[in-house]
C-alpha cells in the first residue's frame, strides 16, 4: 500500500458513534435487512433472549426476523455506580432470525461498520462459547465475538428453547451496547459514555438509578413480599397454562424469573435452593413454550 | 500418481473439535481406502478454524479386481439369505449357480475380473466418511439436516485434478474455494493441493498447523530473548491459540505495573484463561506486566494492541477492586456467611461442614502429633474464601485466595498454606499437600465428603461419579502414601458419622463406614497397579492384618514386590506352594479336617521335629513383632526355614502307611501354611 494513503487514513479520525446513534444505526441496518424492528418488552428481564419475540418465536417452523433493543436487569451485578464496568441495568441489542441465513456472519460483520468498527482493522475473533440458559431450558452453540480482545457480541445458533428442539434453527445476535460504545468511544468508564452529541452522558441518565437500584436489590427489597410474589406468579402461570393462554402465562414466567433474580441478590437463596428455583422457573418456561407452539398449529 | 484433495470450509470450529476432526477424518479415509484395497503413498491433514484439509497422495487410478468365487447360503435357505448374499456382493441373479460340496448343496457365484475407476469409488467413499465421523459436540443450523461442529459452508473434493461429483446433505461438491466468507474475493477455482496452497498463501493464511505453531513459537521466543524473559509458554494454551488463528501475528502488550501488587494467580488466570494471552515472567520467574497475544491479522493501525491492553486493564481493575475489598475481610468473621452456602442438598451448608471439620481436628491432631489449635483454626477457615467476591469471579482460585487473605491477616504460614493445600491433590498430576497441617485438613475435608455422600447413598457407579468421590478417595490414599502418614481411618470415619448425626443430618446408609473402607481398598489396589505393583501381591498383602492402615500396606507391598522374586526369597513361596499342594491333593481324595495342629508325639523323623521347631520359632517372631513389623526381617525369618522345609520334603513321605502319622504330617504342613499366612496370604501369589 502506498505510504501517503495510509497516512491520510490515520489523520481522518471518524467521530465515534454516540450511544443513541449506535442503537438507531443498528435498527436501521437490521431493518433494511428485513427484520421487524420491535420495541423493548415492557417487563423486567435478565436478557434480550427473554423477550417473547425471541423465546417463543424461535419455536416452530414459521420464519421470523426481528431486532430490538432490550434493557436487561441483573440485580446481582449492581455496584452502586462505583464500578466502571458493571451495571445492574444495561442495554442489549438483539437480532433473531429463523432460519439462520447462510450469509449471517458476513452480514453481522457488515453491521459492525455502522457502529464504528471496521472489521478489517480490528482483530475480530469467534471464540467458542456454548450457551445455556437453565431457566429457559435453552441451549445453543456459537461464539463470543471478540473485537481486539473484548467481547462485543454473543453469536448463537439455538438448538433448544424451553426444552423444545429448534427446527429450523434460529440464529441470535446479542450486541452488548455499553461495551461496544466504550470501545468505539474509547472510554474506560461506562458512565462517561456519550449518549448523544449534545453533551448528555450515560452518567446523567443512569448514575442515580444504579445507586438506588443497587440499594434496593441488595438491601431493601422486601424478601418476604418477593417470596410471596414468586409463588403468586408461579401459580398464575400454571393456571393460565391450563387455560391455554400462552402469552400472559409467559409474562408470569418472566415475573417469577425476575423475582428470583432479586431474591438471589438479597442473598437469601442457598446454592441447593437455587437449583430448585431455577427448575421451577424452567417448568413455567417449558409450559409456556409448549402452549405457544400448540397455539400456532 | 493422482492425488486426492479435500477442503471442508466452515464457520470457526473450536480448537478441540478441530483437532479431533483433523485427525479422525484422516484416519477414517485411510481405513476406507484400505478396506477397498485402494493403494496410496502418503496422507496428511491440516486445519485452521475455518478449514479442514486432507490430502492423500500417490493413489492408484484403478483397482484391479480379480475373478473370485463366492460361497453363498445353502440351497433351500430362506430367500432373504440369498437376496442378502446377492446384494452385499453386488451380484446379479444370473451369476448364481448351485454346487454340491461336502456339506451339501450351496449357492455360488463367480465374479468377473474387473477394473474399477477409483474416482467412481470416491464418489461413494467421501460422503460415507464424512457421514461416519461423529463430532464430540455438534449442531444444526438453518433448516438443514446435517450435524457438524459449526456450520459447514462448502466442500471441495478434487481427485487427479478433477472434481469428484457427489452430494452431502444440502451441499454439493465444488471445485472453487472461499478465502473467507466475508471477503469480497470471488471463490477461486483450484485443481489440486498445490494450486490451493498458492491461493491460500497469497492471502497470508498459514494452513499447516505445525507451521503455524512454529511461526508463533519462534516469534515469541525471539521477543523473550530480546527482553530477557523466560521462554516457557503454557502448552494447552499454545495448542488452543495455534488453532484459533489463520494468519498469526504476535503482539506484545503491557498493563500498568501497579496491578502486579495483587496476587499473581489472578493476573495469570485473567490473561491466560479469559483473554488467551501468554503472561511473561522474568528470569527470576516473577510475573511481569508484559504479555503476548496472538492476533489473526497484522496490527496496521495499532488498534489491536491498544484495544487488548484496555480490556485487560479493565478486567484487572475489577479484580483489584475486589482484592482491596476482600483481603481485609476477616476470614474468621466470613465463616458465618457460609451458612448461606449449601454444601449439598441433604448434607447441610459449608458452615456445618467446617464445624464438623473443626471437631474432627482433635482426633487427627493426636494421630499426626500436630497442634490441635492449628488444625482447628485451619479447618474452620479453610472454606471462608468461598463467599468472597474474588472466588465468585474466579472459582478456580478457591483456596488460593483464602491463602492470600490469611497471609494479609497475619495467620502463620502453615495455616495459610493449609487453606490452599487442603484442596490437593486436585487431579492425577497434582501434588499432595507439602506440609503436615495441610495434609491433615485435606484428609478431614475429604473424609467428611466421603462420609456425607456415602451416608446418603450417593455412591459412585461404574459410569457415573458426579461428586468426584473417586478422586476424593484417591486423594486420601495419595496423601497417606506420599506423605507417609499413619492414620486411623476407621476412627476418623466413625467419628465423622457421629458428627453428622449431632447436626441432625440423616445418614440413611447403615454401612457407611464399611462401604467407604471397601471403596478405599479398591482405589488403593488401582493406585498400586499404576505403580507397577503386581496385582497378586496386592491381593495377598491386603488380606493380611494390616487392614485399613494403608501406609503399612503400601510399604509391605513395595517390599514384597521388590523381593519376592529374589533368589533368596523365592523359597518362601515355593515351599508354601509345595506344602499347600500336598494338602489340596489330599483334600481332593477325602474330606478330612486339617486344622494345623500336629501332635509332637507322632513325629517319627528328625526332619519333622526340626520343621515343627522352626515353625514355632516363626510363630514366636510374629507374636513379638505384631506392632512394628520390619518386613525384610520377616522375609529373612521365613526364608530361614528353607533348610528345614527342604529336608522335610526330601526325606519325609507324607503319604505314610499309618493313617495317623499321615494325618499328623498333613497337620504339620497346614501349621506351616497358616503360620506363613500371618505375613501375607501366600496362596494368592502366582507363579514361582
Amino acid at each position: 500500500m502506498p505510504k501517503k494513503e495510509s497516512l491520510k487514513k490515520k489523520n481522518v479520525k471518524p467521530t465515534p458513534v454516540n450511544f443513541q446513534e449506535t442503537i438507531l444505526n443498528l435498527q436501521k441496518f437490521w431493518g433494511n435487512y428485513g427484520c421487524v424492528i420491535l420495541q423493548p418488552y415492557d417487563m423486567e428481564v435478565g436478557a434480550g433472549t427473554f423477550h417473547p419475540a425471541t423465546t417463543l418465536r424461535s419455536l416452530g417452523p414459521k420464519p421470523w426476523k426481528a431486532a430490538y433493543v432490550q434493557p436487561s436487569r441483573r440485580p446481582t451485578d449492581g455496584r452502586y455506580g462505583k464500578n466502571p464496568n458493571r451495571l445492574q441495568h444495561y442495554y442489549q441489542f438483539q437480532v433473531i432470525i429463523k432460519p439462520s441465513p447462510d450469509e449471517i456472519k458476513k452480514v453481522f460483520l457488515k453491521s459492525l461498520s455502522v457502529i464504528g468498527i471496521n472489521h478489517k482493522e480490528h482483530d475480530i475473533r469467534f471464540v467458542e462459547d456454548d450457551w445455556e440458559s437453565p431457566t429457559l431450558g435453552a441451549a445453543g452453540l456459537g461464539w463470543e465475538v471478540w473485537c481486539d480482545g473484548m467481547e462485543i457480541t454473543q453469536f448463537t445458533y439455538f438448538q433448544q428453547m424451553t426444552g423444545i428442539e429448534c427446527k429450523p434453527v434460529s440464529v441470535e445476535l446479542t450486541y452488548g451496547l455499553e461495551r461496544i460504545c466504550m470501545f468505539t468511544q474509547g472510554k474506560n468508564n461506562v458512565f462517561d459514555l456519550e449518549w448523544n452529541n449534545d453533551g448528555i452522558k450515560y452518567r446523567d441518565i443512569f448514575y442515580q438509578a444504579e445507586k438506588e437500584y443497587s440499594a434496593y436489590n441488595f438491601e431493601f427489597a422486601n424478601s418476604e413480599y418477593l417470596l410471596k410474589n414468586f409463588k403468586i406468579a408461579e401459580a398464575e402461570c400454571k393456571a393460565l397454562l391450563k387455560k391455554k393462554i400462552s402469552l400472559p402465562a409467559y409474562d408470569q414466567c418472566l415475573k417469577a424469573s425476575h423475582i428470583f433474580n432479586l431474591l438471589d441478590a438479597r442473598g437469601i437463596i442457598g446454592v441447593a435452593q437455587r437449583t430448585e428455583y431455577i427448575s421451577r422457573i424452567r417448568e413455567l418456561a417449558k409450559g409456556s413454550g409448549q402452549c405457544w407452539l400448540e397455539s400456532q398449529k | 500418481m493422482p492425488e486426492l484433495f479435500i477442503e471442508l470450509f466452515s464457520e470457526e470450529i473450536p480448537a478441540k473439535l478441530q483437532i479431533d476432526a483433523r485427525q479422525r477424518i484422516k484416519e477414517l479415509l485411510e481405513e476406507r481406502f484400505k478396506k477397498k484395497e485402494i493403494k496410496f503413498e502418503s496422507s496428511a491433514s491440516f486445519s485452521t478454524p475455518k478449514r479442514l484439509v486432507f490430502v492423500i497422495d500417490g493413489i492408484s487410478e484403478k483397482i484391479e479386481e480379480k475373478q473370485k468365487i463366492l460361497k453363498g447360503p445353502k440351497v433351500g435357505s430362506p430367500q432373504v439369505a440369498l437376496d442378502g448374499f446377492i446384494k452385499s456382493n453386488n451380484l446379479n441373479k444370473s451369476h448364481i449357480y448351485n454346487k454340491k460340496i461336502d456339506k451339501g448343496d450351496f449357492y455360488f457365484a463367480k465374479t468377473k475380473a474387473q477394473v474399477i475407476d477409483v474416482s467412481k469409488e470416491l464418489e461413494l467413499i467421501i460422503p460415507e466418511v464424512l457421514k461416519s465421523y461423529s463430532w464430540k459436540k455438534s449442531m444444526k443450523w438453518a433448516n438443514y439436516e446435517l450435524n457438524w461442529g459449526r456450520p459447514l459452508k462448502s466442500i471441495v473434493v478434487i481427485f487427479n485434478n478433477k472434481k469428484i461429483n457427489f452430494n452431502f446433505y444440502h451441499l454439493k461438491n465444488n471445485d472453487s474455494i472461499y478465502i473467507d466468507e466475508t471477503s469480497e474475493l470471488k471463490p477461486k477455482k483450484v485443481n489440486n493441493f498445490n494450486s490451493y496452497l498458492k491461493i491460500i498463501e497469497s492471502q497470508n493464511i498459514v494452513l499447516d498447523h505445525t507451521k503455524r505453531k512454529k511461526i508463533i513459537l519462534d516469534k515469541m521466543e525471539k521477543i523473550c530473548n530480546k527482553k530477557n524473559l523466560i521462554k516457557n509458554f503454557n502448552k494447552n494454551l499454545m495448542e488452543e491459540v495455534v488453532n484459533l488463528v489463520e494468519r498469526p501475528n504476535i503482539i506484545v502488550g503491557e498493563f500498568d505495573e501497579t496491578y502486579l501488587k495483587i496476587p499473581e494467580e489472578i493476573l495469570i488466570i485473567t490473561m491466560q484463561k479469559h483473554q488467551k494471552y501468554f503472561p511473561l515472567f522474568d528470569v527470576k520467574n516473577k510475573l511481569t506486566n508484559l504479555f503476548l497475544l496472538v492476533a489473526n491479522l497484522p496490527d496496521k493501525s495499532g488498534y489491536i494492541k491498544k484495544g487488548n491492553q484496555r480490556v485487560v486493564e479493565a478486567r484487572l481493575s475489577d479484580a483489584k477492586f475486589f482484592w482491596e475489598k476482600n483481603k481485609n475481610q476477616s476470614l474468621v468473621k466470613q465463616v458465618s456467611k457460609l451458612k448461606t452456602l449449601s454444601f449439598f442438598n441433604q448434607l447441610g451448608t459449608f458452615y456445618e461442614k467446617t464445624q464438623r471439620l473443626r471437631k474432627l481436628s482433635n482426633l487427627i491432631s493426636e494421630q499426626l502429633f500436630l497442634s490441635k489449635e492449628k488444625v482447628e483454626i485451619s479447618s474452620s477457615i479453610c472454606k471462608a474464601d468461598l463467599v468472597s467476591d474474588l472466588v465468585g469471579e474466579y472459582p478456580e482460585l478457591q483456596g488460593i485466595m483464602g491463602k492470600y487473605f490469611a497471609q494479609e491477616q497475619g495467620f502463620e504460614d502453615d495455616v495459610s498454606d493449609a487453606i490452599s493445600d487442603h484442596y490437593l491433590p486436585a487431579g492425577v498430576d497434582s501434588e499432595v499437600p507439602k506440609k503436615k497441617l495441610g495434609s491433615a485438613v485435606a484428609l478431614l475435608d475429604k473424609i467428611d465428603t466421603l462420609v456425607g455422600f456415602f451416608g446418603i447413598n450417593e455412591k459412585p457407579t461404574s459410569s457415573k461419579d458426579p461428586f468426584a468421590l473417586r478422586r476424593t478417595a484417591i486423594g486420601i490414599l495419595r496423601i497417606i502414601m506420599e506423605n507417609k502418614l499413619t492414620i486411623k481411618l476407621k476412627d476418623l470415619i466413625g467419628y465423622s458419622i457421629v458428627l453428622y448425626k449431632e447436626q441432625n443430618i440423616k445418614l440413611t446408609n447403615v454401612s457407611t463406614a464399611q462401604d467407604i473402607l471397601i471403596f478405599l481398598k479398591e482405589r488403593f489396589k488401582n493406585l498400586l497397579k499404576d505403580r507397577k505393583i503386581r496385582n497378586d501381591i496386592i491381593e495377598a498383602a491386603s488380606s493380611s492384618n494390616t487392614e485399613n492402615d494403608f501406609l503399612e500396606l503400601y510399604k509391605k507391598c513395595l517390599i514384597i514386590n521388590k523381593s519376592i522374586l529374589n533368589d533368596s526369597y523365592k523359597s518362601i513361596v515355593a515351599s508354601y506352594k509345595r506344602a499347600s499342594n500336598i494338602i489340596d491333593q489330599e483334600l481332593k481324595i477325602q474330606s478330612v479336617k486339617i486344622i494345623g495342629l500336629p501332635e509332637p508325639i507322632l513325629f517319627k523323623k528328625e526332619e519333622e521335629k526340626n520343621l515343627f521347631e522352626k515353625i514355632n520359632e516363626i510363630r514366636k517372631y510374629f507374636s513379638s513383632v505384631k506392632k512394628e513389623e520390619i518386613y525384610t526381617d520377616t522375609l529373612n525369618m521365613l526364608s530361614g526355614a528353607k533348610n528345614a522345609t527342604d529336608n522335610f520334603f526330601d526325606n519325609v513321605i507324607v503319604n505314610d502307611e499309618n493313617p495317623d502319622i499321615k494325618k499328623n504330617r498333613l497337620e504339620l504342613l497346614q501349621m506351616f501354611c497358616k503360620t506363613y499366612n500371618n505375613f501375607i496370604d501366600l496362596s494368592k501369589i502366582e507363579g514361582v
